[in-house]
């Protein structure tokens, strides 16, 4: 793990929706250039989390600094986190060109004609510059999040489902993608149902059930598919 | 502040770009115009002594109930694909964004209006020759005021479920003082007076932008927050 500044510090983070806790709880430290991999079953709060580390979504208790600020309130840590949501975040009536430079307009980016088509690239969409994204298909979308989503150079990606929808060269594409992020040193935060796809990039790990860490795990220790039914670290022993 | 003027010209060129391709927003309200129009003209008679004064509420009731169709599109389609969390995420200035939406809604309301006087001196038989460019002025303010405190409620509402419904309800009440200076203001005009004789009404619009638009630009980012 690299030293310096944790990239994430929770402390008794916690959210509700009205009476409905999403999240409760949480202690979390997550070093710079290091790889978490959240892990849970659907409503388990791990959209919730990543929600809250964004700034999109602000805790009803416990702190939280993310890049060492608060996101919801510093554009300087916005500036430097990208997310890959379960939506893709994307325009249907620009073309997927548009919506680059759209977004690096907004993040203060110098986008040329250069640097939009070496993104499209990257994931496999240069041909498809200039259509619409509501012409694309899923993962032709989820991809172009992905550019878009790294298109300012992140020290933070967030990553919710970022393989729903993609096929098997699509998904090789964005694994490629996060091992030449892991080694540029660039924190990721990644929940998923697929976690075999990610394993090896993990350096920490992460399940929540019900808003609540049930374990949690080190690079190489073995995350159990159900909690309780394998070894499996008390939520507490970790940092 | 060249991020602040880059963002807002991205917003709205972002804006213009897509209703030019859709016309989510203008395509329904040319529509909602010329029905509305066109029912008053059967309604009060095709000339202007039919109007009897009531020209002006005609247009301004037909432009606010227009811009409401137009308002409800101006947010919703950033709440589709969750692309105000992606406006939100950015390091840009939420206020610079809020003006972007505003202008282009200005905008589209602007080209309903350019529309609508023709449209209205045709059926009216209306000679715009004497008073076009008096009522272009009452229309650019008045549409300025309704642009500001409309984008804001649009805001405010995009994020409840009812928002459709919800939008009119909240807004028509707050932009009523626009409306009735708006409305004054182009009843002057069309009665043969000049801008100078409807001051007040004007300086009501300018006010009524001035104050919208700064509550707006306080209000914005609790507004667009969760």
């Amino acid at each position: 793990m690299a030293g310096g500044v944790p990239a994430v510090v929770a402390s008794g983070l916690a959210k509700s929706y009205g009476r409905l806790w999403a999240l409760r709880q949480v202690d979390l430290m997550v070093a710079p250039g290091s790889f978490l991999l959240i892990t849970g079953p659907s409503g388990a709060g791990k959209s919730t989390l990543l929600g809250l580390v964004a700034g999109l979504l602000r805790p009803t208790a416990g702190e939280l600094r993310v890049l060492a600020g608060d996101p919801g309130r510093d554009p300087a840590v916005r500036r430097r986190v990208g997310i890959v949501a379960e939506q893709p975040m994307l325009y249907e009536e620009l073309s997927a060109a548009e919506n680059l430079r759209f977004f690096a307009r907004l993040y203060g980016v110098q986008a040329g004609s250069g640097r939009i088509a070496l993104a499209l690239e990257r994931v496999g969409l240069l041909r498809r510059a200039d259509s619409r994204v509501r012409t694309l298909s899923r993962g032709m979308k989820q991809r172009l999040a992905w550019a878009r989503a790294v298109l300012h150079e992140p020290r933070l990606l967030l990553l919710d489902e970022p393989f729903s929808g993609l096929d098997q060269h699509g998904t090789e594409l964005l694994l490629a993608q996060l091992h030449a992020l892991r080694e540029r040193g660039v924190t990721c935060l990644l929940a998923t149902h697929q976690p075999q796809l990610v394993q090896e990039l993990a350096d920490q790990r992460l399940r929540l059930l019900d808003g609540r860490v049930v374990c949690r795990a080190g690079a190489t220790e073995k995350l159990p598919i159900e909690p309780g039914k394998d070894r499996c670290p008390p939520a507490e022993a970790l940092p | 502040m060249k991020g602040w003027w880059s963002c807002m010209l991205a917003v709205l060129e972002r804006d213009l770009r897509a209703e030019c391709r859709a016309k989510e927003r203008l395509g329904p309200m040319a529509f909602f115009l010329a029905s509305t129009l066109l029912v008053f003209c059967f309604s009060l008679g095709p000339s202007v002594a039919g109007l009897d004064g009531a020209g002006a509420g005609v247009l301004w009731s037909s432009f606010v109930l227009a811009s409401v169709l137009g308002l409800n599109r101006s947010f919703a389609e950033e709440r589709e694909n969750a692309c105000l969390d992606a406006l939100l995420l950015a390091p840009a200035d939420r206020g610079a964004v809020f003006t972007g939406k505003m202008l282009a809604n200005f905008a589209a309301l602007a080209c309903i209006q350019a529309a609508a006087l023709p449209a209205f001196a045709v059926l009216f038989n209306l000679d715009l020759g004497r008073v076009w460019l008096r009522l272009l002025g009452v229309f650019l303010l008045g549409g300025a005021a309704l642009s500001a405190v409309g984008t804001l409620f649009a805001a405010l509402s995009s994020s409840l479920r009812l928002r459709e419904t919800l939008l009119p309800v909240l807004l028509l009440p707050v932009a009523v003082p626009v409306l009735i200076a708006a409305t004054d203001a182009t009843s002057v005009v069309l009665t043969g007076g000049q801008l100078g004789d409807c001051v007040s009404c004007l300086a009501v619009l300018a006010v009524a932008w001035l104050v919208f638009y700064t509550l707006a630009i306080m209000l914005i980012d609790r507004v667009l927050e969760e």
